[in-house]
C-alpha cells in the first residue's frame, strides 16, 4: 500500500471477486455519489472500470462465482481529498508477468498525452481481437487521469507478487 | 437476411443496444459497452456487417451513440471500422456517424483516434439532449 492512498476520505472500497455486475453496480453508484464536475465524473467512472476490469481479467487469483464463470479477485478503494480523487486497486500477479507490467508502467509514465494516444493506437492495432491485454487499459487510465501511474510490485514468493496501482484525478 | 436487434437490459447496462436493419442498411449501437466476453458479443455484429456488404448492393450507415466503451470493446469497434473502410475502398457506399456529447471531450478524442487508425471518415454529430 502507499501512504498517500490513505489521504482524504474513503468513498468506496471492496475486496473480493470483481465480476462485471459488481463493477457496473459500483461504478454507477460512484457516479451518483460524486461531488465533482461532469467531465471528472465521467473520467472517474471510466478509469474505475478499466482498473477494476484489469483485475477481473488478469488477477492471478481466480474464484468461481457462478456455474462455469470465473472472476479475478482483488481490491479497490476510491478516496477523495481536498485536491483530487484517488483510485487504487490491488491484485495478485505471477512473477513472470511482473517484469512486463513494470516495463509497461514505466514506459507510460515517460510519455505525454499525445505520445500516450499514439501508443494506445499502436497497442490496440496490434492487440489480439479476443484479448487486448492489460497494457492498453493502463495507457487509457493515464490518458484520462492526466497523471502518472503510481504503482508497486511486491514479490510474495517464487510464484506470486502483489501489484498495487494508484492514480489521481485532480479536482 | 434478418435484422439484428439486441435490446437494452436494465440490470446489465454493460451491454449496448443494437439495431441493425437489413432492409434500409441503417445500423445503430447505443449505450455503454464493457461486458466480460467482448468477442462473443461483437462477433455476430461483425458477421452481420460482412454479410450485408456481401449480399446487398445498398448503402450502409452505422450510427454510434455510445456514451462509454472500455478498451476491450474499442478493439472490436476498431475491427468493425476496419471492415467498413475496406469495403468503402472497394466502392461501397458507407457512412459512419458518431453522436457525441459536446461536454465530453474524451469521447471526441476517441473518435479522432479511430479515424487516425482506420483512415475512415467519421462524422461527429452533437447529441441533442
Amino acid at each position: 500500500m502507499f501512504k498517500e492512498d490513505y489521504n482524504g476520505e474513503n468513498l468506496l472500497s471492496f475486496s473480493g471477486p470483481l465480476t462485471v455486475s459488481l463493477v457496473s453496480f459500483m461504478a454507477n453508484y460512484l457516479k451518483s455519489m460524486l461531488n465533482a464536475d461532469y467531465v471528472q465524473v465521467k473520467r472517474i467512472f471510466r478509469i474505475f472500470i478499466e482498473l477494476t476490469q484489469n483485475i477481473s481479467y488478469y488477477s492471478a487469483e481466480i474464484l468461481r462465482v457462478e456455474d462455469g464463470v470465473n472472476s479475478g479477485v482483488g481490491w479497490f478503494m476510491v478516496n477523495e481529498s481536498d485536491n483530487c480523487f484517488t483510485i487504487t486497486t490491488g491484485n495478485l500477479i505471477y512473477n513472470s508477468d511482473g517484469i512486463k507490467l513494470r516495463k509497461n508502467c514505466d514506459e507510460i509514465n515517460l510519455l505525454d498525452e499525445k505520445q500516450l494516444r499514439e501508443l494506445k493506437r499502436k497497442t490496440r492495432g496490434q492487440a489480439m481481437i479476443r484479448d487486448v491485454g492489460a497494457h492498453i487499459g493502463l495507457i487509457q487510465t493515464s490518458i484520462l487521469s492526466k497523471s502518472k501511474l503510481n504503482y508497486r510490485i511486491n514479490q510474495l514468493n517464487n510464484e506470486h507478487s502483489f501489484f498495487v496501482i494508484s492514480v489521481n484525478i485532480d479536482k | 437476411m434478418e435484422n439484428l436487434v439486441i435490446k437494452e437490459v436494465n440490470d446489465a447496462p454493460y451491454y449496448p443496444m443494437v439495431k441493425f436493419d437489413a432492409e434500409s442498411g441503417s445500423c445503430e449501437i447505443s449505450g455503454e459497452s464493457y461486458m466480460e466476453e467482448t468477442f462473443k458479443f461483437y462477433s455476430p455484429l461483425l458477421e452481420w456487417i460482412k454479410l450485408y456488404l456481401e449480399e446487398k448492393e445498398k448503402p450502409l450507415t452505422l450510427n454510434f451513440k455510445l456514451t462509454y466503451f472500455n478498451t476491450n470493446s474499442s478493439r472490436l469497434i476498431l475491427d468493425m471500422l476496419d471492415i467498413l473502410k475496406k469495403n468503402k475502398d472497394k466502392g461501397k457506399k458507407i457512412i459512419v456517424n458518431w453522436y457525441y456529447d459536446p461536454a465530453d471531450p474524451d469521447m471526441i478524442d476517441e473518435v479522432e483516434d479511430f479515424e487516425l487508425e482506420t483512415g475512415l471518415d467519421i462524422n461527429l454529430i452533437e447529441l441533442v439532449k
